[in-house]
């Protein structure tokens, strides 16, 4: 059997993940300016709340998809009110930032374990059985298929608002430089706080999927992030473009290290890439936009 | 400088005071009238002791039977029981406390296997005979002339398996997917010694715990074309990940699991398609046995319910009783009764024949499982 092509599917899949996660957590840092290490619980919390309302309550499931997201975005919300607006009045540096964003991640996280447990679950009961699709040799689910079009659905959705809405010229005004964009009249907290709220629907959405596709657990949110993270890096910190190109670049490399070398050297691969590039290419491929 | 001299001095303080309570209490239990003091290791508080207060009952029962049928050469047995708390260090300290001041030849765990390899440390400079019957890691095997267990170690599985693997279903080559964990690791490497031996082949792809994402290992194995699948795993839940996964890329290997697998039911009927006919081995009980039907009998007339984690409590009823025919035979001496207890032979226990190898471990153990119809049953050739 040549194995090839399910190797490059299987990359397209995690690859897709990654970019939803990594495209979110570009679109925030490039207008907050700090590594968000709380991005991650958006994803878990957005699961869980899929999971909840689909177990618990009589409501039909597209509306309890939705109503997931909107929790994350109403988690994007309160945190980016509560927690880092505040901390950026006050010109709190980037180290501040950051280790507030790992409290409020834990602090999420061991909410989610002790309501929900931290035994892994499954989510995939609610939908009929996947379909498979054969292509040129390979097999997907037809789930697996519709996360590789939500992430190229979600990277047009942003090219076209970012380069063609007012919103999205305010949103570029900020990422390229806070102080100016106040100046010229953008009310940059609203900015910064409604980039927040779309950032974590994105990566709330990331986690439903990766909540259908193998299943959740509260530690689920923190993984992406990591994936996320890398992308980042080697597509280029803050560049949502970057991002997309980013994770499946980590897709690819995870993989097919997994085919050519062994399942043990999947994390250890992905970080030799993210230190490969900190080291010869720290910008990232497309750069800093 | 003053404050370094005042720690010494306590650490010498507390040096002497421990050698004089350990030199005063050497020769306390030697007295041939009083009663027979068996010491035991057991987690009653933290999150194992859900294993160790229903098993500390069971002992207890054990116990009363004994002392009930005239003790031990007419001895009542006193049992003392120390918490372990499932971790090291407790054991540790519960161990010194029986060696040191109750003067105990015979220790009964510890339980969990990170008490147990604290213990087995301590026991041995001490002289003491320890009978573990609970902690099944493979690192206990041969741990010292002092520990034996009657609990089958982890690892024991694998041989089972590898056996069977290769005699019956004429499989040569074997593909592992094995977590990262002690125990996972310890059922693989017992499998592969003993296929290998036989002259199949393994490969195994080891992954980190928190891997979500299989496809490309699972693309990988099934690439190898391998005459059966071994999942070496740590949990359930690792098993349904990797499943599933199988599952989706539509193959349906042959397969072999670690018996967290079949001791799940949930995972065993949820996922009955696929592990149809799967290979396993579990240390299970067997109710037609008279001993064991007796001990739950006594335990629901006690305590008006069945005794859980009846796998364990099997191996700590019979401990006792284990402990009981070792001084009738050498007497109350540590080496003397370890020596007997790495020499037990087809001994008729609640949880069957035991016999116990010269490496401390239990040589009959696993029996071999098949799944069937989203059952586990016995296999049968």
């Amino acid at each position: 059997m040549d194995i090839l092509p399910q190797i490059i599917l299987n990359s397209l899949i995690a690859g897709s993940l990654y970019a939803l996660a990594a495209m979110s957590f570009n679109l925030i840092y490039g207008v907050s300016r700090s590594f968000n290490l709380a991005h991650g619980v958006f994803a878990t919390v957005a699961a869980y709340a899929v999971l909840f309302l689909a177990f618990h309550t009589a409501i039909p499931l597209p509306l309890t998809i939705t109503l997931g997201i909107l929790m994350a975005v109403l988690l994007g919300y309160l945190l980016e009110r509560s927690i880092f607006r505040p901390l950026r009045l006050r010109k709190a540096s980037n180290l501040v930032l950051l280790i507030a964003s790992l409290g409020a991640s834990i602090v999420v996280e061991a909410l989610i374990a002790i309501f929900f447990s931290s035994q892994f679950q499954t989510l995939s009961s609610l939908l009929p059985p996947f379909g498979t699709l054969h292509i040129l040799g390979g097999t997907l689910t037809d789930l697996q298929a519709f996360i590789i079009i939500c992430s190229v659905v979600v990277l047009g959705v942003f090219w076209l608002v970012l380069s063609y809405t007012r919103f999205g010229k305010a949103v570029r005004a900020v990422s390229d430089d806070e102080e100016v964009a106040k100046i010229v009249g953008i009310n940059t907290n609203a900015i910064i706080g409604i980039v927040f709220m779309i950032g974590a629907g994105v990566m709330g959405l990331a986690g439903i999927l990766a909540g259908f596709d193998t299943g959740l657990e509260p530690h689920m949110g923190f993984i992406l992030l990591l994936g996320a993270a890398i992308a980042a890096v080697v597509g280029g910190v803050g560049n949502v473009y970057g991002a997309f190109l980013g994770a499946f670049i980590l897709g690819f490399a995870e993989n097919f290290g997994v085919f050519f070398v062994s399942g043990e050297w999947k994390y250890a691969i992905a970080f030799g890439v993210l230190i490969l590039f900190l080291l010869f290419r720290p910008q990232g491929i497309l750069g800093k936009k | 400088m003053k404050k370094t001299w005042i720690g010494l001095i306590v650490i010498v303080a507390l040096g002497l005071v421990v050698w004089g309570i350990s030199s005063m209490s050497g020769n306390q239990a030697t007295n041939d009238t009083g009663a027979v003091k068996i010491g035991a290791v057991l987690p009653l508080t933290g999150d194992a002791a859900v294993y160790g207060e229903p098993l500390n009952k069971v002992l207890q029962i054990a116990v009363g039977e004994i002392n009930a049928n005239g003790g031990i050469n007419g001895r009542q047995v006193q049992l003392l029981v120390e918490d372990g708390k499932c971790n090291g260090q407790d054991a540790a300290s519960a161990a010194q406390k029986l060696i040191n001041v109750d003067g105990v030849k015979v220790i009964i765990g510890g339980f969990c296997s990170s008490e147990s390899l604290a213990m087995v440390p301590i026991a041995a400079a001490a002289k003491v005979a320890l009978i573990s019957p609970g902690s099944s890691s493979p690192k206990l095997t041969n741990a010292s002339p002092y520990f034996v267990r009657n609990y089958p170690s982890d690892s024991a599985q694998g041989a089972v398996l590898a056996n069977i693997a290769f005699t019956d279903k004429g499989w040569k080559k074997v593909a592992f997917i094995q977590e990262q964990t002690d125990y996972a690791q310890g059922v693989q490497s017992a499998f592969s010694a003993e296929f290998t031996k036989l002259g199949g082949t393994v490969t195994n792809e080891q992954f980190p715990t928190e891997t979500a994402d299989f496809r490309s290992l699972v693309s990988k194995v099934k690439s190898g074309n391998p005459d059966a699948v071994f999942l070496s795993v740590q949990t359930p839940a690792v098993a349904a990940r990797i499943l599933t996964q199988i599952k989706q890329l539509g193959w349906k290997p042959k397969l072999m699991a670690a018996d967290v697998v079949p001791g799940d039911p949930e995972t065993v009927s949820k996922y009955k398609d696929i592990l149809e006919g799967t290979l396993t081995a579990e240390f299970g009980t067997d109710a037609t046995n008279p001993k064991f039907a007796a001990m739950i009998t006594s335990y629901k007339t006690q305590y008006g319910e069945e005794p859980p984690y009846q796998g364990y409590a099997q191996t700590v009823y019979d401990s006792a009783y284990l402990v009981q025919a070792a001084i009738v035979a050498v007497g109350y001496d540590g080496t003397k009764v370890a020596n007997w207890l790495h020499t037990v032979k087809d001994w008729q226990g609640a949880s069957g024949l035991v016999t116990i190898g010269a490496n401390g471990d239990p040589i009959t153990g696993h029996k071999p499982e098949v799944i069937t119809g989203g059952k586990v049953m016995p296999y049968v050739k």
